[in-house]
């Protein structure tokens, strides 16, 4: 358990990374979410501007960056969808500035952490979507928890392989 | 004051963007609620602050995907041309073989796929005809298995409009929702907000179709009935203005209850469409028929004609129905030893009388070319001859032969006999086709 909290001053550094990157690494991700479902079908277990949002979020350890990329981000998915727009907004906006949150205390570099953030952020999502749709619209909707955990089981796959490929785009002083 | 915004600016902010969606949301879901008498799945209007967000969020993504989308095409056809050889050669031979064989196959199968292509292309213009339908590329999703519609790679440019529906050869797909200049979002009818009129074929039951959380379409507000079996068909009732009546929509996969209300059932239905992997879609731009002025005047003089023809067999075969009859009653009029020239008509004898048939020759040696023409029939001599017999004279001498029918010996006219006595009405039958020849 020691090994999971930072006690050194690399540890809680705050990592900065190129504008070029806040810009396109964001719009691949909604691209790819987009896009990638076609391919795969149904088999598309994956929230990749959620990954995103949840990266730079623990990543900058700032609150405020994290719930403004996560609003952001939310916004553009619900623009794709057919539901009013607000719904992963809220939802990526809440994640975002709880992974800041959370990432100040934590090693962000241990995959086994990563893997646990991005799974249970992942839920908390879904949860939180499930809240703003059925208690605060009041609106039927109807919930496969199984896709759900399969979304979060993807994420958190998906992000072993992404974080340490984003990790490298950062900016060295 | 300022030391309060400070410790806990973090908060601060995440609640007020936090609230500001919030009363987006509010702003939203709260015209819904005004149109809630509506067709469940019908186009909801929004701000027009709501749309501008789409807008951007469509703009932004949709010109990747029609890229990504190119890029893969390109890719797939390169490695399957270029790349993907493995096994040619066998396959190459194979192919030979199948070809010798199906070039055998065709020549005895040539005549029956004529006629068979004739008779398909006369049913595939009418019923290819039926709709106006524009041919569109899927080019991405929502992203998100809550919200199960696609992207299309044709918009407002192309004619397409709200609530038009969209299918394959297949079954029904979905319906346009949002319309972009250049790309248009469809709503798949396996989507919770969706719907769409349905009716079971065999049982003719009704009931509205939507998708549910595991993302299968299925048919709701159905009280629970046990003649509904999987396997039956499903197709759209065409009550809902979207969907032409007939559609394929699936095949009834299992019945469930409804978990909420008793006594009633949902019908999951799996599609006859494949949803999850569409490339090609029709998006049915008009209801009404697409044929062009020239092609409903062709249509019609081809009915007309087919139509006319149909009238001239039945004419044909009247005729010889009433030649037939008038033989059969008018034995004396038949000639034994005359050769059966016309079937029931033979020559030199004409059993109708007012029906001689055109194209025989006349008097002069020409083809006559109306009744007027036409020898008058001579009489056959009778075995036993009586004062009634043509030709005889009332006191038993024969006379020249020249003696006109009803004339008496004195010069006096009497009133003709009739050959038959029970008059048979067949120039209706014979005249229109008599005079029209003639014209």
């Amino acid at each position: 358990m020691q090994a999971l909290i930072p006690d050194y001053r690399r540890d809680l550094e705050i990592r900065r990374y190129p504008l070029l990157v806040y810009v396109f690494v964001p719009l691949a991700a909604l691209v790819l979410q987009a896009w990638l479902p076609r391919l795969m079908g149904r088999y598309a277990y994956m929230d990749l501007p959620l990954l995103v949002t949840i990266y730079f979020a623990i990543n900058r350890r700032s609150p405020i960056h994290g719930t403004l990329l996560g609003a952001v981000l939310g916004l553009m998915q619900d623009g794709l969808t057919q539901r009013p727009i607000g719904i992963h907004g809220i939802a990526n906006t809440v994640v975002g500035f709880l992974a800041a949150s959370i990432g100040i205390r934590l090693v962000i570099e241990n995959n086994l952490i990563r893997m646990l953030l991005n799974f249970a952020f992942t839920l908390l999502s879904s949860a939180l979507m499930l809240f703003i749709v059925g208690m605060m619209l009041g609106l039927s909707w109807q919930v496969n928890w199984v896709d759900e955990l399969l979304r979060a089981g993807g994420n958190a796959a998906i992000g072993l392989v992404v974080f340490p490929f984003l990790d490298r785009l950062q900016t060295r002083d | 004051m300022e030391s309060f915004f400070g410790r806990y600016r973090n908060l601060i902010v995440v609640l007020a963007v936090v609230l500001a969606q919030v009363m987006g949301l509010a702003v939203q879901v709260r015209k819904p609620a005004v149109a809630q008498g509506s067709m469940p799945g019908q186009t909801r209007p929004e701000g027009k602050g709501v749309m501008l967000i789409r807008l951007w969020a469509v703009s932004a993504v949709s010109p990747f995907e029609r890229g990504f989308h190119g890029v893969s095409d390109d890719l797939t056809g390169f490695w399957n041309n270029y790349v993907n050889l493995q096994h040619v050669r066998d396959q190459n031979k194979q192919l030979q073989q199948t070809i010798d064989r199906l070039r055998l196959e065709q020549a005895e199968l040539h005549e029956d796929a004529l006629q068979g292509q004739r008779l398909q292309a006369l049913v595939k213009f009418r019923e290819g005809y039926a709709y106006a339908t524009l041919p569109a590329q899927v080019i991405g999703t929502s992203g998100s298995n809550q919200s199960r519609v696609l992207y299309l790679d044709k918009g407002l440019d192309d004619g397409l409009k709200p609530d038009m529906a969209v299918i394959t050869g297949d079954g029904i797909v979905g319906k346009v929702r949002d319309v972009f200049a250049r790309t248009a979002q469809v709503l798949l009818i396996n989507d919770q907000t969706s719907g769409a009129g349905v009716v079971l074929e065999k049982t003719r039951i009704r009931g509205i179709l939507r998708g549910n959380a595991a993302g299968q379409p299925q048919v709701i507000n159905i009280l629970a009935d046990q003649r509904i079996q999987p396997g039956e068909q499903v197709l759209t009732a065409g009550g809902d203005q979207i969907f032409p009546r007939g559609l394929p929509v699936g095949a009834v996969e299992k019945v469930v209850r409804d978990p909420e209300r008793s006594g009633f059932i949902e019908v999951v239905i799996k599609p006859a469409a494949d949803l999850q992997h569409l490339d090609e879609v029709l998006v049915i731009t008009s209801l009404d028929s697409k044929m062009s002025p020239q092609q409903q005047k062709d249509l019609a003089a081809s009915e007309d004609q087919k139509g006319a023809e149909a009238a001239e067999l039945a004419a044909e075969a009247e005729r010889k129905k009433a030649a037939q009859e008038m033989e059969e009653r008018l034995p004396g009029l038949n000639n034994p030893n005359a050769p059966d020239a016309g079937g029931a008509n033979p020559a030199g004898t004409n059993p109708a009388g007012a029906t001689p048939a055109l194209g025989q020759m006349g008097p002069d040696g020409k083809l006559a070319t109306n009744a007027s023409q036409l020898p008058t029939p001579k009489p056959i001599p009778a075995k036993h001859p009586d004062r009634f017999s043509p030709g005889v004279l009332s006191d038993g001498v024969t006379g020249s032969g020249t003696d006109t029918p009803g004339q008496t010996p004195n010069g006096g006219e009497t009133q003709p006999k009739p050959a038959n006595p029970k008059p048979i009405s067949i120039t209706g039958a014979v005249k229109p086709r008599t005079s029209r020849r003639v014209q």
